[in-house]
């Protein structure tokens, strides 16, 4: 109770560090990018103040829409500027938060005495945005071709389109003390279920920060485990794909000024189906989702099991391929473990660099990085020419991954198990894999669990899962989502078959 | 005792994924030679034996635990009165954590003489509790989730029997009846341990939802794990021959000694490291039902019980030196497990029953 009182009182004090508007503009008038005009209005003589922040104004529609009408027209109260001004949003007030507010989002504040308390504010917003351009992190070859940008009306609008219905809804908080970022939080009323909106807004109402600049702020924040090294929100630039899922009965979260939407409750299984997946035939998509499971695997257990075995259990090999083994090893001055840490440590490095480097640059890099220092170090006896080929298929096979951040976690995913490897062999690398499992086993997103519809085993929600199923039998919403109208359409006319000639 | 959150109870199949991966343990890798002992070649029929026994302890346990509505600490105290029942909760308790020591120290027994003779016992014991500890800190769920992983992951494991096939001959099954029913009534009791495992519902059957759902599910169970036994049974006897397999004392290990792929060979290895996700449900599952029991008697917090639990195994693991040690531990704990069966829960049920009869008329 009393910790409720204080945190009142504090938000009071905050609000009212200014008692007057020209107090306001005092302060904002020892930034140098603040602007403040006199003028006369030539039909009643009337004179006027014209104060904003230079930067977050758009000249254009001062010219054109603003400054004609006070100058000319016959304006002689606040509330004949409502009137003869053609801009949508005027605001009259005398409230210094409004005006404060308002302003710093390219508000012009007209008053008629310097130091009036009362003020007109109109809209003047300057919006510097690029062109919507085609998804570069979750390219599809066939499909829309079009991402969010770094602003939420646009990205808003994209969606509005893709859902022209008024079942759409969406929430916006402002978070972040200094950054005041614009969060939306969107579903379909009556289709998602309330309870995994209000965990939403909930979560994002109690952070208490002052910069959110991007989603993954946001992800990092409201992740039921934060500990934990996987990403529980789903993260995509599509727009579709949040159509897509909105539809399915899950929320979306948008943040202002991020090009990535966040998608929750999610599943792992969800990380690893792309988007593509939906506009490819059902068997071409069931069989991609398997491989880039198998290439998950694939590239997590290699390197540790390349060196448990090589290590701890040779008698595994069969005759024929030990030899191969062998006579590639026979030069390597390393123990397996060195020798698949310096590899694996070195395909990190190339994809650091190639990230961090202009796309033409890192281009080279991977070539050069690749080739040059794999040949090299095989021919200098450094590594076996075996290892190398695993290495750089696994490299290969993680990033299958369309998700990004997944893609990442997987690539950190193998050094703990290397380490496993090295210490007791195969044993180690299952035991390993039981702690992921566990760990696994105990992930939340939102509060419903990670690793369904494997575990806990929802056999109707598998349709969309490790294999896709055809469109006529996904006539359901996920179960694990809960929706409130389970049903997307007619099963039985998506069924429907018909008799021979008919 | 409050009512147990929804949030925290699991459907009743899985169910069936509790009572099998609690049943399939480190028995499995061995049983074959302690039954043939006695019953010969007609072991089989202990084994179908044994599992019907299974199904006719399981359907008491479901009569007793539905009269009670709640777990075997419940039915104790009330049966009992509080003293007498907690002491006998505690009994339980030992023995649940038994059970954690018995399946470790025999998996790593097995690891010490197949894969690393020179392992450290308190190294690889430490880590399985730290293990442990991690994922029933998890809850009742997360456990749960292991034994559903347990079973669906290494199912891959029985395909490998195939490859036996080309060396097997089961006429050796021949003649069958060859010996007498009190030998093979023997080896039904030396199935004991093997088919144990399924007694920790006494536990965790308040976690379950409409618990009365789940009966089908857990008699399932128990018939696919008495199939899967007769199966390897059956497997193993037309592999070896009636003295051969008395001198293998792992006779499933030694049975994937022959399987051989163009990449891999000498099977037993990866078949032993896979054993860790099978064993793996035995200790997760057991600890938690200790801990449960202590938590309900002593009335502290679970996460507490479970760390001295923990500890104690730990310690208890790392004391059993030798074999022979190994092999005592695993004769009393199907010792205690056949008179816990067919001695401990008949008597309960019984006794339940008249007292039930008896508050009726009164």
């Amino acid at each position: 109770m009393f910790n409720w009182f204080s945190k009142k009182q504090n938000k009071q004090k905050q609000t009212s560090s200014f008692n007057t508007t020209s107090e306001l503009l005092h302060v904002l008038a020892q930034s140098m990018d603040f602007e403040k005009q006199t003028f006369t209005n030539s039909h009643s003589q009337q004179r006027f103040w014209v104060s904003y922040i230079v930067p977050l104004v758009d000249f254009e529609i001062v010219q054109k829409n603003i400054l004609p009408y006070l100058l000319h027209s016959p304006i002689e109260t606040l509330d004949d500027i409502k009137q003869m001004i053609p801009v949508e949003d005027i605001i009259i007030t005398s409230d210094v938060t409004t005006a404060e507010e308002k302003m710093h989002e390219g508000y012009l504040i007209v008053q008629f005495h310097e130091f009036a308390s009362e003020g007109a504010l109109i809209k003047a917003q300057r919006n510097v945005i690029r062109n919507v351009s085609i998804p570069e992190v979750e390219f599809s070859v066939v499909g829309p071709k079009e991402t969010f940008l770094e602003s939420l009306e646009i990205n808003l609008h994209l969606l509005r389109k893709r859902i022209p219905c008024n079942k759409l809804t969406v929430k916006i908080l402002k978070i972040g003390k200094l950054s005041k970022t614009k969060i939306a939080i969107i579903y379909l009323k009556g289709i998602a279920d309330e309870e995994n909106v209000n965990t939403v807004t909930q979560r994002i109402s109690e952070i208490d920060f002052d910069q959110i600049t991007d989603s993954s702020y946001i992800v990092q924040l409201i992740s039921d485990n934060q500990k934990s090294p996987f990403p529980q929100l789903l993260d995509t630039e599509r727009p579709d794909r949040v159509a897509a899922i909105l539809a399915e009965g899950k929320v979306a979260i948008i943040v202002d000024g991020s090009p990535h939407a966040l998608i929750g409750p999610t599943t792992l299984v969800e990380f690893f189906s792309s988007f593509e997946d939906y506009f490819l035939n059902w068997y071409i998509a069931s069989f991609f989702r398997l491989i880039r499971l198998f290439s998950v695997a694939f590239s997590v257990l290699i390197t540790p099991i390349y060196v448990a075995t090589l290590n701890y259990h040779y008698e595994l090999i069969p005759k024929d391929l030990l030899g191969t083994l062998i006579t590639s090893r026979r030069e390597i001055p390393f123990p397996p473990i060195l020798e698949a840490l310096f590899l694996e440590l070195t395909i990190e490095l190339l994809r650091e660099a190639g990230a961090r480097l202009p796309t033409k640059v890192g281009q080279t890099i991977g070539i050069v990085g690749g080739i040059v220092i794999g040949t090299a170090s095989v021919e200098a006896g450094l590594t076996s020419n075996v290892l190398l080929i695993l290495v750089a298929l696994a490299a290969l096979a993680s990033f299958t991954t369309p998700v990004y951040k997944m893609g990442n976690t997987i690539r950190l995913m193998r050094f703990p198990f290397l380490l496993f490897a090295e210490f007791w062999g195969l044993l180690g690398v299952v035991f390993c894999f039981c702690f992921l499992m566990g760990h696994l086993l105990q992930l939340t997103s939102l509060g419903r669990p990670f690793l369904e519809p494997i575990y806990p085993l929802r056999v109707t929600d598998l349709k969309d899962a490790l294999i896709r199923l055809p469109f006529s039998q996904q006539s359901k919403r996920p179960q694990h989502l809960r929706p409130e109208q389970p049903i997307r359409f007619s099963k039985k006319k998506a069924k429907q078959k018909k008799d021979i000639d008919e | 005792m409050q009512a147990i959150s929804e949030r925290f109870k699991i459907s009743p199949f899985l169910v069936f994924f509790a009572v099998s991966s609690m049943q399939i343990g480190i028995g499995v890798l061995g049983y074959q030679r302690i039954i043939a002992k006695s019953a010969g070649y007609d072991a089989w029929i202990s084994v179908i034996l044994a599992g019907i026994a299974g199904h006719i302890t399981l359907w008491m346990m479901y009569s007793i635990l539905q009269k009670t509505n709640g777990s075997i600490v419940e039915t104790n105290q009330q049966i009992f009165g509080k003293l007498i029942g907690n002491i006998l909760n505690l009994l339980l308790a030992l023995y649940y954590t038994a059970l954690v020591v018995g399946v470790l120290r025999t998996y790593i027994e097995v690891v010490q003489v197949w894969m690393f003779p020179d392992l450290k016992i308190e190294v690889l014991a430490a880590a399985f509790m730290l293990l442990t500890i991690y994922i029933v800190l998890g809850g009742f769920r997360a456990v749960v989730g292991v034994c559903f992983f347990s079973i669906i992951l290494p199912s891959y494991l029985i395909l490998t029997f195939v490859y036996t096939f080309e060396y097997a001959n089961f006429r050796m099954l021949l003649p069958i009846f060859d010996h007498s029913i009190l030998d093979i009534l023997k080896a039904t009791k030396d199935m004991t341990l093997t088919i144990l495992g399924f007694e920790t519902l006494f536990i965790y059957y308040p976690f379950i939802k409409n618990a009365g759902q789940s009966k089908k599910w857990a008699h399932l169970a128990i018939l696919s794990t008495t199939l899967i036994y007769v199966v390897i049974t059956v497997i193993t006897f037309a592999f070896f021959s009636e003295k051969q397999l008395q001198k293998h004392i792992w006779a499933t290990l030694s049975m994937w000694k022959i399987v051989e792929m163009p990449f891999i060979e000498r099977f037993e290895y990866l078949g032993i490291a896979t054993w860790t996700i099978v064993i793996l449900p035995n200790i997760c599952l057991a600890a938690w039902c200790a801990s449960r029991i202590v938590k309900q008697v002593v009335n502290i917090q679970q996460k507490y019980a479970l760390i001295v639990l923990s500890v104690i195994c730990t310690v208890a693991v790392c004391l059993i030196k030798t074999r022979e040690n190994v092999n005592l531990l695993n004769d009393m704990l199907g010792y205690v497990g056949f008179y816990f069966l067919y001695g401990f829960v008949p008597f309960i049920f019984i006794l339940l029953h008249i007292i039930h009869k008896v508050r009726k008329k009164g």
